[in-house]
């Protein structure tokens, strides 16, 4: 086995141990005083040995301060911890929200002599690492991590480093090394900690970003108010006529900008929540009736039928209710906005599909593109809500683009209600945060299909990571 | 994992796959940086990367000559065997990988003397994001040793593909309205080539970690889309046109 030479990080109780001071102590005692009798003539020094060990070993095994300090393998941070206080600092360990993990070396040049010889559970959720350890390069490659313990290890020094996890959702880590004091068999050690800072680093992205976007994407609709605003002072200032027409237009590109600012701020929102799991439970089955509902204006405006197929039951799953409402609700607003005019919009949700069968192609003979995948968890099932339209469809180059911010596919118009360009980069960026997937399908000439899956909240997933972790 | 009569074999063996991941790392790290240096126009970022190659190329030496050690000295068969050859096979990938970050970085030096290009950089570092995505997804399968995982890389290489083909037509676009410019699109287009290949370099990884594991070459063609004769438009020939 791999790592059978890795003591367990649950600290064993002194007293459950067989093999004991006290009890090597006792057995030469033992012996001492069978040969005293089988040797009359050096009776007097054994009996004499026997008694300085007996003593020396009752001297030793009282509890004392120290004595279990030196137990191999048992990690003691205070030396007057006896077994309950041990009990207590490992709990205390496990308990960290932070990953920590003990880290110890062989020689410098063999980098399969570093190993992690002691990991809190955040550490092991995080890095996958079985409960007693293992290689530390199989579970940090980063180059500047590894650089940093090994400095810890071998120069004695502690070092903070910056570690980015690359990922769909993509994390960003402050990584900080210390020496320890204690050798733990002849080896070196150090702890290895990782601090959080995704919040922090996603801020200033954030604020960057939406200045960029916003500042952009602004300028359009308030460089043509400003114009009419120029021509109603002007030469428009006693055209009833054009002026009701002006401040029509003005109007629209004035609820335009507020649209725009809106989405702009709940993308940004949204994008902040990426990597924190939502708790909620939602039936996708009575979101998506009641987005149909709340649609029911904007598809009678145009003659648009909107047909929900749901299955029998419910289709729950693991998300914020007001998120999977808007991804529906985006969903269906572009299906809407692209379909022709008396023209059909079909929603189907389906519930327990295992990944390959969410993502499965819904349009023969359609281009077909995946534009998030989850992270591949054999056991996981999935609820997937189709959203197809029957509307003029897209080539095969704009596919990957389409979750781009403001990315608009050329010489089509939505209408006259013009998107702001965001609706599928704050659907993709929603189901991304509730571990799901988003696939799309496209005839040109036909219509699109789009599919977005999210996890069940299934029992079965539990099992398949619970196996992954003793494995 | 069998445990070894000879102690040093087995240890051998081990220290022989954790150098490769260790040598993994360092690639991944060198990919990401040069999308960084890309994004951010970080000139002494760019410089770190190039300067850092080398010591990848001295990893993939070392690895080879550790391969070819204990080949040589221990004649291992089966699983071991294999584990040996993979190793000597992921470093050569990861070596190019390297070398190609490398071009990156390069690249991104004479970039950043040019005016900045805003919405074509953001192009790349989506790709390389996807890219570096990619090259993670598949060196932690060789660590944990899961082939399924490993198997879910190889099949979504075409994802890849189709964000160097979008940025293809988009740099073609961008050139032919405005030539001036030319010279920054073209660096532009020989970086998401190198990614492209660097996810290419990524599928072959997963094939020898089928390899190593179940013994058996990876057979089948990769899901792939296969552009129809009407797909490109005539004026301009897409970037992996038909077979002619």
């Amino acid at each position: 086995m791999p790592y059978s030479d890795s003591p367990s990080p649950v600290a064993p109780l002194p007293s459950s141990r067989l093999w004991t001071a006290s009890t090597t102590g006792g057995v030469a005692v033992v012996i001492m005083l069978l040969l005293a009798a089988a040797r009359p003539d050096m009776a007097m020094w054994l009996l004499a040995g026997a008694a300085l060990v007996g003593v020396v070993t009752w001297l030793g095994s009282r509890p004392t301060a120290g004595s279990t300090a030196q137990e191999p393998g048992v990690m003691t941070v205070v030396p007057t911890a006896d077994g309950e206080d041990a009990r207590l600092l490992e709990a205390v360990f496990e308990a960290l929200d932070d990953p920590i993990m003990i880290v110890s070396g062989g020689e410098a040049d063999d980098i399969a002599g570093r190993r992690i010889v002691l990991a809190n559970s955040a550490a092991r959720d995080l890095l996958r690492i079985p409960r007693e350890g293992g290689l530390l390069v199989s579970a940090m490659r980063d180059p500047g991590v590894l650089e940093a313990v090994d400095e810890a290890l071998f120069g004695g020094v502690s070092r903070t480093t910056d570690y980015t996890a690359a990922g769909s959702r993509e994390r960003h880590w402050k990584a900080w090394v210390r020496p320890l004091a204690g050798n733990r068999g002849g080896r070196p050690t150090a702890i290895l900690g990782l601090r959080d800072e995704t919040d922090v680093r996603r801020m200033e992205l954030m604020r960057v970003d939406f200045l960029a976007n916003a500042s952009h994407e602004l300028r359009t609709p308030l460089a043509s108010l400003s114009g009419f605003i120029e021509t109603l002072k002007g030469h428009a200032r006693d055209d009833m006529v054009a002026r009701d027409r002006f401040l029509d237009i003005m109007a629209t590109q004035a609820n335009r900008m507020s649209r725009l600012v809106a989405d702009l701020l709940s993308l940004s929102r949204i994008e902040l929540n990426e990597h924190i799991p939502p708790s909620g439970r939602v039936d996708v089955a009575r979101a998506a009736s009641d987005v149909v509902d709340a649609v029911s204006v904007l598809s009678q405006e145009k003659g648009v039928t909107v047909l929900l197929d749901t299955p029998p039951g419910e289709a729950r799953i693991t998300g914020d209710r007001d998120e999977i409402v808007q991804v529906i609700q985006n969903l269906t607003d572009n299906a809407i906005k692209y379909s022709p005019v008396g023209g059909m919009v079909e929603l189907t949700i389906r519930g327990d599909l295992d990944a390959d069968a969410a993502g499965a192609a819904r349009l023969p003979g359609a281009t077909r593109l995946s534009l998030l995948t989850p992270d591949r968890d054999p056991g996981a099932r999935y609820v997937a809500v189709a959203v197809r339209d029957h509307g003029p469809g897209m080539q095969r180059e704009h596919l990957p683009r389409l979750t781009e911010r403001f990315y608009r596919v050329e010489g089509q118009k939505s209408g006259d209600r013009p998107g702001t360009g965001l609706g599928l980069a704050i659907v993709k960026h929603i189901v991304n945060r509730h571990r799901g997937g988003l696939v799309v399908e496209s005839i040109p000439g036909e219509g699109t299909v789009l599919v977005a899956y999210f996890p069940q909240p299934a029992a079965l997933s539990v099992v398949g990571h619970a196996t992954l972790n003793a494995a | 994992m069998n445990q070894h009569t000879v102690k040093a074999y087995g240890d051998e063996l081990n220290q022989l796959t954790a150098e490769v991941a260790r040598m993994g790392g360092l690639a991944e790290a060198q990919v990401a940086d040069a999308v960084e240096s890309v994004a951010r126009r970080d000139i002494a970022l760019a410089r770190a990367v190039v300067e850092r190659d080398s010591k990848l190329d001295a990893m993939h030496r070392d690895i080879e000559k550790k391969a070819i050690r204990l080949i040589a000295l221990r004649q291992p068969v089966a699983s071991d065997l294999r584990k040996t050859l993979s190793a000597m096979k992921l470093a050569t990938d990861l070596e190019r990988t390297g070398d190609l970050a490398k071009n990156i970085a390069k690249r991104a030096l004479s970039l950043a003397e040019t005016e900045p290009m805003q919405p074509l950089t953001r192009s790349i570092e989506r790709m390389g994001k996807l890219v570096s995505m990619r090259l993670r997804d598949v060196l932690d399968a060789y660590t944990a040793s899961e082939i399924d995982r490993a198997m879910a890389v190889w099949a979504s290489d075409d994802e890849v593909d189709e964000h160097y083909n979008a940025l293809f037509r988009e740099l073609l676009t961008y050139m032919m309205g405005d030539p001036r410019t030319i010279s920054a699109c073209t660096h532009l287009l020989f970086m998401a080539k190198n990614l492209e290949r660097i996810g290419d370099h990524a599928t072959n990884i997963a094939e020898v970690i089928h390899y190593e594991i179940t013994g058996d070459e990876m057979t089948g063609e990769r899901p792939r889309w296969q552009p129809s004769p009407g797909d490109w438009d005539a004026d301009f020939s897409g970037p992996t046109p038909p077979a002619n």
